[in-house]
């Protein structure tokens, strides 16, 4: 489960709630996925000895490509999100970002940060989700 | 007999349109970007210490006679950077006649994006000819006291230190948002 904390301010923001139920990882050929907010999800799978984390946006959303999201892990290293696949203006990915987590793991942990864009109101905001 | 319950039924009909009216247009005024329904208050004064395109950090204080237009904005987010050609056609219109702008360049992530460095922020004023006053709100304190929820954001402060305007979204040179925004500045300007 997680909270949305799009559409709150920078100090409704911060308050951040926690992943009662942590991602579990398929492990097989499948990719499990859990929903991270409303505006984006992140997806699991297997790549080789490791795990993939890809984040998805939700229709109607734009993952913004200057701000690359991060996974603040408990052991304070970062991973960043990234993809090939950009709009023509580089602003937005047009592929869904992933990163890959050393090592296969029964549940990820950590403070996902992505910034959204919304282009219906042309305006960014940041998703910050503890899982 | 049935005429003043007839009055009375016209009176509470007519009771209840005018409220369902007032709501409506509420409600639409509070879902317009370019015009929250927060109402005039005055500006919160910013304390913001490190400040670029000024000598020395702006206090409100000083701009007092002056049409302040405040932008919250980021370098990283692209509805911000789309909006400075037409923020920076204000500047050159009407820093002359009275308008102050001030950027607030509030970052969105924390300092291993970047967005914190004072030089990035240097090179994204340069990248975009932004000659007009800039503070770091790295610890969003000015993003919070002025109740900021999107990138990019407008607050148009009057002579007096009134907020009299705020929305938010981007917009470009000579579109609708642009006119309305360049109508408002003009109106404050002439009071």
């Amino acid at each position: 489960m997680v909270r949305r904390m799009m559409g709150m301010t920078r100090a409704d923001a911060a308050v951040r709630v926690a992943l009662v139920a942590a991602l579990s990882i398929g492990m097989g050929s499948s990719c499990s996925r859990a929903d991270a907010t409303g505006a984006i999800r992140i997806e699991t799978s297997r790549a080789g000895p490791d795990t993939r984390l890809t984040l998805v946006a939700a229709p109607g959303f734009k993952l913004n490509a200057r701000l690359k999201p991060a996974l603040e892990l408990p052991d304070g290293s970062l991973l960043r999100f990234d993809s090939p696949l950009l709009t023509p203006d580089s602003a937005y990915f047009a592929g869904p970002p992933s990163a890959v987590l050393s090592g296969r793991h029964g549940r990820v942990r950590g403070t996902l940060r992505a910034s959204i864009c919304d282009p219906r109101e042309a305006v960014c905001r940041s998703v910050i989700v503890d899982l | 007999m049935a005429r003043p319950t007839a009055l009375l039924l016209l009176a509470l009909v007519s009771a209840g349109a005018g409220a369902l009216a007032l709501e409506t247009a509420r409600r639409a005024q509070a879902q317009n970007p370019l015009t929250l329904a927060r109402g005039a208050r005055p500006a919160p004064a910013w304390s913001n210490t490190s400040w670029l395109n000024t000598d020395h950090p702006l206090a409100l204080d000083e701009l007092r006679g002056k049409v302040v237009l405040l932008n919250f904005w980021v370098f990283t987010c692209h509805n911000c950077t789309n909006t400075v050609p037409s923020l920076v056609d204000f500047d050159h219109q009407y820093r002359d006649q009275g308008l102050t702008l001030v950027g607030i360049h509030t970052p969105e992530f924390p300092p291993y994006a970047g967005e914190h460095d004072r030089g990035n922020v240097e090179r994204a004023l340069a990248r975009y000819h932004i000659e007009y006053p800039n503070a770091q709100d790295n610890d969003a304190r000015t993003w919070n006291l002025y109740g900021i929820r999107f990138w990019p954001s407008f607050v148009l402060i009057d002579k007096r230190g009134v907020i009299r305007y705020e929305g938010y979204g981007e917009f470009h040179l000579h579109d609708a948002s642009y006119r309305l925004w360049d109508e408002r500045i003009r109106r404050l300007l002439a009071e």
